[in-house]
């Protein structure tokens, strides 16, 4: 029975020359096939298909833990980018929201300065400081006074039109009546048509036009311009415009007005000096 | 068991030949894990299993390099067998052993790659000593130390785990 342990050493050394052998076959046959471009052999591919996913693995492993890796750098550099955007984000809102501010102030002031060009008068621009509009007296306090060259009876506009007159004085303040207040009244006409009347506030927040003949041309949507006949308001200052003109319950007409100014919206005005009628000349009568 | 042990193995030695491709493409002119994988393999002392082991191993070795196919599998085939046919007749065990084994593995490698590459393509491989002693001292090195991983890690003598209970 010692046959097959002789025989069964043989073997591997029988199989290892055919397995050598066939290997050498298998790389001629590959050396050949390097020469006409063909280097893989239908063998390779397989073994290599069988194999691929081991590659594959790796280098999906690599792949995804470089990714993560890159990931949190970039994550990191992303954060900080962040941060630095962020403050940059509130640094240049800050300073639109300024440039914002002063593109408006800026506005307006060229629009009241553009107004007040239209004036012969001197005029100065002041700020208010207080506004009431709360009551029937309607008023607001600006920040110049009689140093300023301010006098009772100057006129308040604005960009938009005529705002009241001053009524009160101090050195470094005045008071200023609105157009709306009840006891205020301006001289006034109708801009299509010419028609004059006077304006006087309603104590709310509107006007209405006395003094308007039944018969005369009024449509709701004219422009009512200051009159320049009662010695205070210079001519042309826009007042507002007719909401409201029907037959009154005598010989005028019932006019509504709402004012050119939007009383809640005033932070700059213009004041105009206007020039004064004597009182003289006002009380003479021959 | 140790059909699995070895595709194991074979799978790990494939994924270092990838990640050596990836990030070191030179590395494996210093270093050859299938040599390791072979020589552990056939140190079990089955010249039959440790043939197999050698053509599997340098087919996956050819198939995945730009060698000539068939190239690694004929000369691993052979360290191979050489490696199974002394263990099956002195049964080396110990690191020292195995790191003996895989020395000769190694230049037994090379230099039956060198003759098949001047047979087969009449070319000469440039600096072939000195590659082949860095090769050696290197895949040496790792070997050894994978080899002394795998006794603390089994607990016994690692080859042992590569024996057929009886027959070749």
């Amino acid at each position: 029975m010692a046959a097959p342990a002789d025989v069964i050493p043989r073997r591997p050394t029988l199989l290892l020359i055919v397995v050598l052998s066939l290997l050498f076959v298998l790389m001629s046959f590959s050396t050949r096939t390097r020469y006409i471009g063909e280097t893989r052999t239908l063998f390779e591919r397989t073994v290599m298909t069988i194999f691929s996913p081991v590659p594959k693995l790796v280098h999906w492993i690599g792949g995804t833990t470089s990714d993560m890796y890159h990931g949190y750098l970039d994550m990191r550099r992303a954060v900080a980018e962040n941060t630095y955007l962020r403050n940059t984000l509130a640094a240049l809102t800050t300073e639109n929201l300024k440039l914002r501010q002063s593109e408006g102030d800026l506005r307006r002031l060229r629009g009241l300065l553009g107004y007040s060009e239209q004036f012969t008068m001197q005029t100065s621009l002041a700020h208010v400081l207080m506004l009431d509009t709360s009551t029937r007296f309607k008023s607001l306090i600006i920040d110049r006074g009689t140093n300023a060259g301010l006098e009772v009876n100057d006129v308040i506009v604005n960009a938009n039109g005529l705002i009241g007159r001053v009524v009160l004085t101090t050195k470094d303040m005045a008071k200023v009546q609105l157009i709306t207040d009840s006891n205020a009244a301006a001289g006034a006409l109708i801009e299509r048509t010419r028609r004059q009347g006077v304006v006087r506030g309603d104590g709310a927040s509107g006007a209405q036009m006395y003094d308007v003949p039944s018969l005369a041309d009024v449509q709701p949507g004219d422009a009512v311009l200051t009159a320049g006949i009662d010695g205070i308001y210079p001519k042309g200052i826009p007042v507002g415009t007719v909401v409201k003109a029907e037959k009154g319950q005598d010989l005028f007409k019932s006019i509504i007005v709402r004012p050119a100014v939007d009383f809640g919206m005033i932070e700059e005005v213009i004041v105009i000096h206007t020039r004064k009628i004597p009182g003289d000349v006002v009380r003479y009568a021959p | 068991m140790r059909w699995l042990r070895y595709i194991i193995g074979l799978l790990i030695a494939l994924t270092l030949h990838t990640l050596l491709d990836s990030f070191f493409p030179n590395a494996l002119a210093f270093f050859n894990p299938y040599v390791i994988l072979v020589v552990y393999y056939s140190m079990g002392g089955n010249v039959l299993g440790a043939i197999i082991a050698g053509v599997i191993a340098g087919f996956v070795q050819d198939a995945f390099s730009g060698a000539i196919f068939g190239l690694h599998a004929f000369s691993l085939t052979v360290c191979a067998y050489a490696v199974a046919y002394i263990n099956s007749r002195l049964s080396l065990r110990g690191t020292w052993a195995f790191g003996a084994c895989l020395a000769g593995a190694v230049i037994i490698n090379e230099l039956v790659i060198y003759i098949l590459v001047n047979i087969l393509l009449k070319q000469r491989i440039e600096m072939f000593e000195q590659g082949l002693l860095v090769k050696t001292i290197f895949t040496l090195l790792f070997g050894m130390l994978v080899y002394q991983l795998l006794t603390l890690f089994l607990r016994e003598e690692p080859i042992e785990a590569t024996k057929r209970s009886a027959g070749w």
